[in-house]
C-alpha cells in the first residue's frame, strides 16, 4: 500500500515539473514555429504545433528587409568592445590592487566597488547630456563607455578575490629572473587567469546583448540602435507579419541561447558569482 | 622583487584607465544628479535654484508618483512570492536525490533568464493580445478549453502591472531557481541524517532545517528582486506606455518621462534621488531583519 502510494506521489511531482517545464519552455518554442510559418498558418490552420511548411523567407525578410542586421552588427560590435575593454582594465585593476604596494590601494579598491551598488538610474540623466556634450550621440563609444563603467566594478571583485588565490611565488621567481611588471602580468597571470575571464566574459556578453535603458536613451542615431531597442522602435512597419517579426526575436535570441546551451556551466556560474556578490 | 611591485608608472597605468572611466561615467554624474536635482533644468540652461521645490511637488501634489508608489508595491511583491515561493519548491524537489533529470529541468527553467526583457515582452505581448486580428495565444487557450476567460489583459492598471510580474518572475525563476538549488546542495547530509534519526518527515526536515540555512540566500534574493522590481521599467515601456492613463507608471518611468518627454530635466534628477534612497532603505530594512548572523557550515 505504502509502495503505491509513493509511486503515485513520485508520479505527480514529475507531471508537476514536466508542466512547468512546458509552461517556461513551450512559449519560446512558439516563437520558433511562428517564425516558420505565414499568418495563415499561426492564425488559423495551425497556430500552436510544429509549421506544416518550413518559410526560412522570414529570416531571409527580417534579416533585410527589417534591419535586423543592421541593430545585429551593432549588438556584436557593442559587445566585443565592452568585454575586451571590461576585461582588459578589471584585469589590471585588480591585479594593481592585489598585488602592488602603493598608499590609498584601499581606499582606491572601496571607491570602485561602490560601484556594484549603485543603480543606473541615478547617472542616466547626467550620463544624456554628457554624451550631448562630448558630440558621442552619434557613435556606439557613448553605449560602450557606459557598458564598461558599469560592468567594470563587478568584474574587479571578481578577479580581486581570483587573484588572491594564486600564490606569489611564480611571480616572485619571474621577478628573480628579471622580468619586468608588464612581462609577469601578460605572461604568468593572465593565462592563470583563463577560466575566470571565460566566465566573466559571459557575463558581461549576457549584460551588454540585453541592456535596454541607457541604449534607449543615450542613442540617438536610429542607424546605431542595438537590437533590444531595434526591435522595439523600428517594427512598426512589420506589425502585421507575424512570422518575420517571430523570426527577427529568434535571431536577436540566438545567440544567447546557442551560448549557453555551450557554456551552460559557466553561465549558471557568472549568474551565481553576479548575484553573490551583489548582495 | 618588492621592486617591480612598487613601480610607480606601472602602478598608474594599471589603475587610471579604470579610474578614469569609472570617476567621469559613474561619479561625477551622481554628484549631478544630486546637485541639479534642487534646480529648475531643462537639459540645456540651467535655471533658477529652487532648493527642494521638487522633492515637495512630487511627495504631495504628484498623483503619478503615489501610483508609482503603489506600483513599485505591487509588482515586487507578486515576483518575490512567484519567484522565491514557487523557486523554493522547485528547488528543494529538484535537489532530492529521489528525483531522476534534475540536471535537465534546471537546464530548461533556466531558458527564459538567458532571453533579454525586450524578447519576453514582446513574446509576451504576442500570446497575451486580445483582439481578433492578433494571434493571442492566452486567449485561444481559454477558447479551446471553452473557459469564457477571454480578455484585453493589459487594459486595467492592476491587470497590466500583475501581468509584467508575472513576466518578470517567469523570466528570473530559472536564476532564482539556481541560487537556492547551489544553496541547498552546499548543506552538509549529516543534518539530515540526524533529522530521520530522530523519526522527522522530509517535509519537516526541509521546513525546520533547509529553509532556516537558506536565510542568507534568501537575503540576498530579497534585495536583487525588490530592488529590482523599485527600478522596474522596460515591460512599461515596452508594453503598456506607462498606461493605460499613468496606472502602470514607475518611478523609473516617471524619470524617463519627465526628462524626455516634458524637458523637466531637474525634477526628472529629484526622481531618480528618491528611487535610489527608497532602494538604499529597502536594502538596509532587509540586512536589518533577514539572516543577521553569517552561518558557517
Amino acid at each position: 500500500m505504502k509502495k503505491i502510494f509513493n509511486i503515485i506521489k513520485t508520479a505527480i511531482i514529475y507531471i508537476l515539473l514536466i508542466l512547468y517545464a512546458i509552461f517556461a519552455a513551450y512559449p519560446l518554442a512558439w516563437m520558433a514555429f511562428n517564425s516558420l510559418k505565414n499568418n495563415e498558418e499561426i492564425f488559423s490552420t495551425n497556430p500552436f504545433g510544429f509549421p506544416k511548411v518550413l518559410r526560412f523567407g522570414n529570416y531571409v525578410k527580417a534579416w533585410l528587409e527589417y534591419d535586423v542586421v543592421r541593430y545585429f552588427t551593432n549588438s556584436i560590435i557593442v559587445a566585443a568592445f565592452v568585454i575586451f575593454f571590461t576585461i582588459f582594465f578589471a584585469m589590471m585593476f585588480a591585479y594593481a590592487i592585489s598585488r602592488m604596494d602603493f598608499r590609498g590601494s584601499k581606499f582606491i579598491k572601496n571607491y570602485v566597488s561602490l560601484g556594484m551598488f549603485i543603480p543606473v538610474q541615478i547617472v542616466l540623466i547626467p550620463l544624456v547630456i554628457l554624451v550631448r556634450d562630448l558630440h558621442a550621440g552619434d557613435t556606439l563609444i557613448s553605449l560602450i563607455l557606459p557598458y564598461v563603467a558599469f560592468e567594470l566594478p563587478f568584474i574587479i571583485t571578481i578577479f580581486y578575490g581570483y587573484l588572491r588565490s594564486i600564490p606569489f611565488e611564480m611571480e616572485e621567481s619571474a621577478a628573480i629572473d628579471g622580468a619586468s611588471v608588464y612581462t609577469t602580468f601578460f605572461k604568468i597571470i593572465v593565462p592563470l587567469m583563463k577560466p575566470v575571464i571565460v566566465t566573466c566574459g559571459l557575463f558581461v556578453l549576457l549584460f551588454s546583448w540585453n541592456e535596454f535603458i541607457i541604449a534607449l536613451v543615450v542613442i540617438g542615431k536610429q542607424s546605431l540602435n542595438t537590437l533590444p531597442i531595434g526591435l522595439v522602435k523600428f517594427q512598426g512597419q512589420f506589425s502585421t507579419d507575424w512570422g518575420a517579426m517571430a523570426a527577427s526575436l529568434m535571431i536577436s535570441s540566438l545567440p544567447t541561447l546557442i551560448l549557453y546551451v555551450i557554456f551552460s556551466k559557466e553561465i549558471e556560474k557568472a549568474v551565481s558569482y553576479g548575484a553573490g556578490i551583489k548582495g | 622583487m618588492k621592486n617591480i611591485f612598487k613601480n610607480k608608472i606601472a602602478i598608474f597605468v594599471f589603475i587610471f584607465p579604470t579610474l578614469l572611466i569609472y570617476t567621469v561615467v559613474v561619479f561625477y554624474p551622481i554628484v549631478q544628479t544630486l546637485v541639479k536635482s534642487l534646480y529648475n533644468w531643462d537639459g540645456i540652461n540651467l535655471g533658477k535654484f529652487v532648493g527642494l521645490k521638487h522633492y515637495i511637488k512630487l511627495f504631495t501634489r504628484d498623483s503619478t508618483f503615489r501610483v508609482s508608489i503603489i506600483n513599485g508595491i505591487i509588482y515586487p511583491t507578486i515576483t518575490v512570492l512567484y519567484q522565491i515561493g514557487l523557486g523554493t519548491v522547485i528547488a528543494l524537489v529538484l535537489s532530492s536525490k529521489k528525483i531522476k533529470g534534475s540536471r535537465i529541468f534546471r537546464s530548461i527553467y533556466f531558458i527564459p533568464s538567458t532571453l533579454s526583457t525586450v524578447i519576453v515582452c514582446k513574446l509576451w505581448l504576442a500570446m497575451l493580445a486580445s483582439d481578433q486580428s492578433n494571434v493571442g495565444l492566452i486567449n485561444r487557450i481559454f477558447g479551446l478549453l471553452g473557459i469564457n476567460y477571454s480578455q484585453n489583459w493589459l487594459s486595467s492598471g492592476l491587470s497590466a502591472i500583475i501581468v509584467m510580474a508575472f513576466l518578470t518572475a517567469w523570466q528570473g525563476i530559472g536564476n532564482t531557481i539556481l541560487l537556492i538549488y547551489t544553496a541547498i546542495k552546499s548543506i552538509p547530509q549529516a543534518y539530515y541524517e540526524a533529522a530521520m534519526l530522530d523519526g522527522a518527515t522530509s517535509f519537516k526536515a526541509h521546513i525546520h532545517i533547509t529553509i532556516p540555512l537558506l536565510s542568507e540566500t534568501y537575503k540576498l534574493l530579497l534585495i536583487l528582486i525588490i530592488s529590482g522590481g523599485l527600478r522596474a521599467f522596460d515591460h512599461m515601456y515596452i508594453m503598456t506606455g506607462g498606461g493605460p492613463g499613468n496606472a502602470t507608471s514607475t518611478l523609473t518611468y516617471m524619470m524617463y518621462k519627465s526628462a524626455y518627454m516634458n524637458g523637466n530635466f531637474g525634477y526628472a534628477c529629484a526622481i531618480a534621488v528618491t528611487l535610489v534612497l527608497e532602494c538604499l532603505l529597502c536594502t538596509l530594512i532587509i540586512n536589518r531583519f533577514v539572516a543577521r548572523e553569517r552561518i558557517n557550515f
